[in-house]
């Protein structure tokens, strides 16, 4: 009886104290980028570099990923909308409005989850098991200083912009498909009625914080890359799965406490 | 009158997951001498040099640097402590995203604060040495291994450490490189003679050229320290490991 209890306590304590150092891992690195910005401790060329990267990088993915999300979210919608009460009128507006608050950001962040973050993961993972990041120590570089915190600033910056930019991309294939299959006219679609600043203001927030956060999750994957070139792809799986959570976890939390606190 | 010792490791213990690597290590390192690292591979040499580094924390004893003991160091602390240190990767470890002049030039950048002006007329001097005056724009992909090596070896004693540590300095070169890599070895020492120095290698014939005394390990387990004149006192497999004889304990653990 105790020997299954004693299995039964380790097949569930197992797993649950895994995930525990793993938060525990990325809010060291949190708190290590924190502490770095704190002391204005920045190498702004490589922030530039890194933004000009992340940008690049993302740039085409956004555009096709956001346009083919502006023509099947307004198909399926205007298809409804078709079949209840045939009137457009307020399709584009709350269009818009659901780009600002929601969607634009979130698929922007998760793009930039995967294709970021698993290149940031990759590359830090192979300077830990070819010992560049030893090397750094060496030099008394702090590798979080030094690879992390970049990243981080140019990353966040950069998913705002990107996510302005999505909203546009998006928003226009959807005008594009309303007019040509749903005969909505560009000026009746684009309408900015329901968006107010607040919307903006969300969807900025949630932007930035998952820019934020995506390097200092793939990042800490990255340094805890042990064994080769396995171990490299072991941290790259693990920093696309956990920065791609961790985008969901601050829509979930960002969401609640707009709605809870700023009754957005 | 006997050298300062500059490193003390009391009875370090090192372990990954249930597997100790060290155990029990006592050793002392000390100002001037060059100290000589041996043992079959895979018993714990690589993992005493980065424990004497500070890059990893022992799971048991202490590792002093001038009476200071490194896992109780603030980074601060560890900074100061690590500003005296020049290490040789066994892989390199050469930033893969800098020329062979921005390698070089980094621990004076990160640590030094001179002027740009000495950083470039210290680079170009200490890689005109390690005879890679040509190689100064190139980037580590564009190199052999040889030349990577000679690179690390000027990253890591461009700023005349006070303790120097090699891993494997010779490892996957031909002999007439490993050669060269011991005679640079010996003239970095030779540049600053009361450095500390540490050279892991199982090249036992070219570390008789350069080694003061020597530290044979073997599981994990120091089994001789002393010069080679005192092998006659030493265990058998430590004598047969130095003449190379069959019977020499073999890699794996």
């Amino acid at each position: 009886m105790n020997g299954a209890l004693e299995a039964t306590l380790r097949a569930v304590g197992g797993p649950l104290v895994a995930v525990g150092r793993h938060v525990f891992d990325i809010y060291s690195v949190f708190a290590q980028v924190v502490t770095a910005l704190l002391k204005g401790a920045v190498r702004w060329r490589e922030v530039f570099r890194q933004a000009y990267l992340i940008g690049n990088r993302s740039l085409f993915f956004i555009t096709v990923t956001l346009g083919f999300l502006g023509l099947i979210s307004v198909y399926q919608v205007a298809s409804q909308i078709q079949r209840i009460l045939p009137d457009f009128t307020m399709m584009g507006p709350a269009f818009i409005q659901l780009m600002w608050r929601e969607f634009a950001p979130t698929i922007t962040g998760l793009m930039v989850a995967t294709r970021v973050g698993s290149g940031i993961a990759a590359e830090i993972g192979s300077m830990v098991v070819t010992e560049q990041v030893d090397a750094l120590r060496m030099c008394n570089a702090d590798p979080v200083r030094y690879l992390i915190v970049p990243r981080t600033i140019a990353s966040a910056v950069m998913l705002v912009m990107l996510t302005i930019y999505a909203v546009l991309v998006a928003t226009l294939a959807g005008m594009a498909l309303a007019d040509v299959v749903f005969d909505v006219s560009p000026s009746t679609f684009v309408s900015l009625q329901l968006v107010s600043p607040r919307d903006v203001a969300l969807g900025l927030v949630k932007a930035f914080s998952y820019g934020f956060w995506i390097p200092i999750v793939a990042g800490q994957a990255g340094l805890a890359a042990s064994g080769g070139s396995a171990g490299v792809g072991w941290a790259t799986t693990r920093a696309v799965v956990s920065s791609s959570f961790a985008v969901i976890l601050l829509d979930f939390i960002i969401s609640g406490i707009g709605y809870a606190v700023f009754n957005l | 009158m006997t050298a300062p010792v500059a490193i003390r490791c009391e009875d370090l213990g090192k372990r990954f997951d249930d597997a100790w690597v060290l155990r029990g290590v006592d050793l002392e390192v000390r100002r001037g001498e060059v100290l000589g690292v041996i043992g079959p591979g895979g018993h714990g040499k690589s993992v005493l040099l980065k424990c004497l580094a500070g890059l990893l924390t022992p799971d048991a004893g202490r590792v002093l640097v001038d009476g200071e003991d490194l896992a109780r160091l603030g980074p601060l602390g560890l900074a100061r402590v690590r500003e005296q240190y020049g290490y040789v990767f066994q892989n390199y470890a050469l930033f893969d995203f800098m020329s062979v002049r921005d390698n070089v030039a980094f621990p004076l950048r990160q640590q030094a604060h001179l002027p740009d002006a000495e950083i470039d007329a210290r680079v170009a001097a200490r890689l005109a040495e390690v005879g890679l005056a040509h190689a100064l724009d190139l980037l580590p992909r564009e190199l052999s291994g040889g030349m990577k090596k000679r690179v690390g070896l000027a990253r890591a004693t461009v700023g005349d450490p006070a303790i120097a540590l090699y891993d494997d300095p010779s490892a996957g070169l031909d002999p007439v490189t490993s050669s060269k890599i011991f005679q640079l070895i010996a003239r970095m020492h030779a540049r600053r003679p009361d450095a500390a120095t540490v050279v892991v290698s199982h090249d036992v014939d070219r570390m008789r050229a350069i080694c003061d005394r020597y530290v044979m390990l073997e599981r994990g387990r120091v089994v001789f320290v002393g010069a080679e004149s005192a092998l006659g006192d030493a265990p058998e497999v430590v004598a047969a490991f130095f003449g190379g004889a069959e019977r020499a304990p073999t890699g794996g653990g």
